[in-house]
């Protein structure tokens, strides 16, 4: 079998001429990596992050891409979209540790189960590494060629993401404090069936720049009539099952403080790793039993109730709370009112309107003039089940940077 | 307007720059994104006679011997302020001075110590040599390397050579395995 060194090139014909291939990794070591394939435009870019193959996402949308075991890719080359010019795969360490400690790995390119050539690498090639691009497929004069790589960044995923995507936001990161885990291993200790969310958050909120972030994070549930089938279908307890690895977190406690309203208020039980995954059924008698008043929208009382609750004792830790709701808003004056207040709080406030329609002052909020900053984001969604994971943790995490770094400008925030 | 050549293609500079005295050849390429090993690649020319052999030992210009012994090629080394910036290294060539003797001047990069480090030109992107006319510094000839390198860790740029009175510059790009010491003697530099 050809064997293959640093920076060798050659023609994907010299080795097949099948447009199916196949890309396998033994990776060596007692480093946890993970492996992607990016699908790049000429440019160089993630410009479609479908192409961004993974465990999580383990096909492209054409299927030209797939991730067949936990390291082995299918490749059918004759389907990739002309706008995709190079196929770079890459390995990221998860955890702590350099690609200086990686054992005698190697990948093997060739047809499905009759791999054509190889390639051997180990931890001395590198030196700080945390990220590495083994080997990537790219076009020239029409046809594909390989490249074997095998060069790296310090700053790992986070680095990988800025140099395929520019979409990094600009906040430069705090610095973690020492010993913060993991967000995947906090959560894979504690509720394992998040774990999957939880490293779909990672990803969005290292693009996001917000890896090094301490923040509190609070939920407010529209419990009004009009939200009954939400809660009966579960499309609550998916929203808490979602923004639970986020608040894990940005908080070191990991728990997640919870109102819902009616007519009135009620601040709920935290939610955390431990109770979260029958929440909606369970806390305080359940859904059904909570004592919300009539069940209509008034959302100015749970508002002020959160803002209350936030002002004691929180000094200028920054807030993230997620607000949802299908609409019917009641007192738009109040509400305009106390958000504009409240822009000089280190309070960030994302509404999201869920499978409703009237969002009337809340889609406003985002545009409003005359505050300190801006504090507040709207996005809506007719089914929380229309995005990805993916795409609603971009989403969610879209204003936050921005607003972060505006709050720290003006001391609002820590 | 600059003579852009491809692989093999060559172009009078004297045509091209009538009463063209000397020049100034800048070669350069992308410094690269990613971390790691320190990557230095440097430029060396071999001033050689008929039959392809430096004229003598400081014929061969690179970091340790600046000069020819005769004074007409120097090597500046980084150009990272001032006149063609933005090439990584420049070489000044006095062509009305060299000696008859002197046919060609071949332009070659290395990768240092490529092989402890595990580097090559496969790994190096966008790398080009253009040839300026010293007085006034228009560029006169440009050639972009745009075949893929892969495993060499010497690459022959271009050559810069006599054709009856001419002077011309020829593409060459053509890598060299194994790094300086065999390519400089490949051009019969004595080492020892």
């Amino acid at each position: 079998m050809l064997e293959l060194i640093r920076g060798q090139r050659l023609p994907l014909s010299s080795i097949t001429h099948s447009s199916s291939v196949e890309v396998a990794f033994d990776i060596q070591g007692s480093l946890a990596l993970d492996l992607a394939c990016f699908g790049l435009d000429a440019q160089g870019k993630l410009s479609d992050d479908r192409y961004m193959v993974f465990f999580n996402q383990p096909e492209s949308p054409c299927q030209s891409v797939r991730l067949l075991t936990p390291t082995t890719f299918g490749l059918s080359l004759a389907e990739v979209p002309a706008g995709i010019d190079r196929l770079v795969f890459t390995a990221a360490i998860d955890g702590q540790g350099t690609l200086r400690q990686l054992g005698a790995s190697r990948f093997r390119i060739g047809d499905v189960g009759l791999p054509k050539v190889a390639c051997a690498f180990a931890g001395e090639i590198f030196a700080e590494e945390r990220a590495v691009m083994l080997v990537e497929f790219y076009r020239k004069d029409g046809a594909w060629r390989l490249n074997a790589v095998l060069q790296g960044f310090n700053e790992g995923l986070d680095a990988l993401v800025h140099h395929f995507g520019g979409e990094v936001a600009e906040v430069p990161p705090a610095p973690a404090p020492a010993g913060h885990v993991s967000l995947e291993k906090k959560v894979a200790a504690a509720a394992p069936q998040l774990v999957s969310l939880a490293k779909k958050a990672q990803v969005s909120l290292e693009k996001a720049r917000l890896t090094g972030v301490r923040a509190r994070v609070g939920l407010i549930l529209d419990g009004s009539g009009s939200m009954h089938n939400q809660y009966k279908r579960g499309r609550v307890q998916e929203v808490v099952n979602r923004l639970l690895p986020l608040a894990v977190h940005f908080d070191n406690d990991g728990q997640l403080d919870c109102w819902a309203f009616g007519d009135l208020p009620q601040q709920l039980g935290s939610i955390t790793l431990q109770n979260f995954h029958d929440f909606i059924d369970t806390d305080h008698g359940g859904w059904r039993k909570w004592e919300l008043g009539s069940r209509i929208n008034t959302e100015y009382r749970v508002i002020e109730q959160a803002i209350e609750f936030y002002r004691r004792g929180n000094g200028a830790t920054p807030v993230y709370i997620l607000f949802v709701s299908d609409g019917g808003i009641y007192d738009s004056r109040r509400i305009v009112k106390l958000i504009s207040e409240a822009a000089t709080l280190p309070i960030f406030w994302q509404f999201v309107g869920l499978a409703g329609r009237n969002y009337g002052i809340l889609e406003k909020l985002d545009d409003m003039n005359g505050r300190a900053v801006d504090n507040c984001n709207f996005f809506a969604l007719d089914d929380l089940h229309d995005l990805s994971e993916e795409i609603l943790y971009d989403r969610l995490m879209e204003e936050f940077p921005g607003w972060l770094k505006a709050a720290r400008a003006k001391g609002i925030v820590a | 307007m600059a003579v852009s050549l491809s692989k093999g293609g060559n172009v009078s500079l004297s045509k091209e720059a009538p009463g063209l005295t000397a020049v100034n050849v800048g070669l350069g390429w992308d410094a690269r994104v990613t971390d790691g090993a320190a990557f230095d690649l440097d430029a060396s020319v071999f001033v050689v006679g008929e039959n392809d052999k430096v004229l003598n030992d400081q014929a061969f210009v690179f970091y340790n011997n600046k000069k020819s012994a005769c004074g007409n090629v120097e090597h500046q080394g980084d150009n990272r302020s001032g006149e063609g910036s933005g090439d990584d290294e420049l070489v000044s060539v006095n062509l009305a001075g060299l000696g008859a003797e002197a046919k060609k001047l071949v332009f070659a990069v290395t990768i240092h110590e490529a092989t402890a480090r595990h580097q090559s030109f496969g790994q190096v992107n966008k790398a080009y040599i253009r040839v300026m006319n010293q007085a006034g510094g228009t560029e006169i000839a440009r050639f972009d390397l745009s075949e893929d390198a892969s495993t060499e860790t010497a690459m022959i740029f271009g050559e810069l050579y006599r054709h009856g009175e001419e002077w011309k510059f020829k593409a060459i790009g053509q890598g060299f395995a194994g790094g300086l010491a065999p390519l400089a003697a490949n051009f019969g530099v004595n080492l020892a």
